[in-house]
């Protein structure tokens, strides 16, 4: 049955997660499953960017493609306590911080410093100096935060989420995600203040 | 301008690089992978058949053998057979 069909009259889009899921238990419903996957393949992805950074991001869709396939081989064992978007989330964010750590050993693809330094034809040649620097220092700041900062700054400055998309994605209430991008902001403004740069 | 202003604006500018995307290709490839590790029931039928014949043939092969022998095979037979198959499954998963 292909994925956009009928299933005891309303078709899959129109269903919640639940009965998706219950389907792909019990009657091994493949469309069912890509439901899901539809679903939940742009969320899972731009959160493994978050954790991955601009300089692994090549590797966030292998990611995206494990978590749904782990997903797949785990979905009885998933009670129904929590939100299934949680549930998958949280895989995701365990999975991505795996591939981070494995990824580190090796050679970024392109590195965050070469994404920021687009030349500007607005400065002379010192000006623009001090200004890849300042980005540079940054973005090397940025990935001495913790996970949870970095994937929060990185979903609203990079991907342009909004503030319920990241409480979402981080499984945490909106206030929380307002309280880590500021405390970042912070602690950025800070880790600059000791590199010798000025915020302003 | 405040310091958390001036900080926003500082990682909208350090942040401007290119988004990534999903490729179109994605849901196709992830229900691929999922398609595979299933049989389909003539698949299934096919195996079953395959694993009787099989035994049949090992006990009929092993007929003339002595208890020993017989035990040595399978000890060595079994493990193998299951640390095959979980590496076969593990490379159809992409673990």
């Amino acid at each position: 049955m292909p994925p956009s069909a009928r299933a005891d009259g309303a078709p899959y889009t129109d269903r919640a997660d639940e009965w998706l899921v219950e389907r792909c238990c019990e009657s091994a419903d493949d469309g069912a499953f890509a439901e899901l996957v539809r679903r939940y393949r742009g969320p899972v992805f731009r959160l493994a960017v978050s954790i991955l950074g601009q300089e692994f991001a090549p590797e966030a869709e292998d990611v995206a493609q494990g978590v749904m396939l782990r997903v797949h081989h785990s979905l009885r064992s998933f009670r129904g306590d929590a939100k299934f978007g949680s549930w998958i989330y949280r895989i995701a964010f365990n999975q991505a911080l795996n591939v981070k750590a494995r990824a580190r050993y090796r050679a970024p693809h392109v590195g965050d410093q070469v994404l920021a330094t687009a030349p500007s034809p607005e400065r002379g040649p010192y000006d623009q100096l001090q200004h890849e620097q300042r980005q540079q220092a940054v973005l090397a700041c940025v990935g001495e935060l913790p996970e949870v900062y970095q994937s929060a700054l990185r979903l609203h400055y990079w991907l342009g989420a909004s503030v319920s998309e990241i409480a979402a994605l981080l499984d945490a209430p909106e206030n929380t995600v307002k309280s880590y991008l500021h405390r970042a902001r912070r602690l950025l403004h800070a880790m600059l203040a000791e590199r010798g740069f000025n915020a302003r | 301008m405040h310091d958390d202003e001036v900080m926003d604006q500082l990682l909208r500018d350090a942040m401007a690089a290119d988004v990534p995307q999903l490729s179109p290709a994605f849901g196709a490839r992830v229900m691929r992978r999922v398609r595979r590790r299933r049989l389909k029931p003539t698949g299934r039928v096919v195996m079953a058949l395959y694993i009787v014949v099989a035994a049949a043939t090992a006990v009929w092969l092993m007929r003339d053998l002595r208890a020993e022998s017989i035990a040595a095979a399978v000890a060595i037979g079994v493990p193998v057979a299951a640390g095959a198959s979980a590496y076969g499954r593990r490379l159809a998963v992409g673990d």
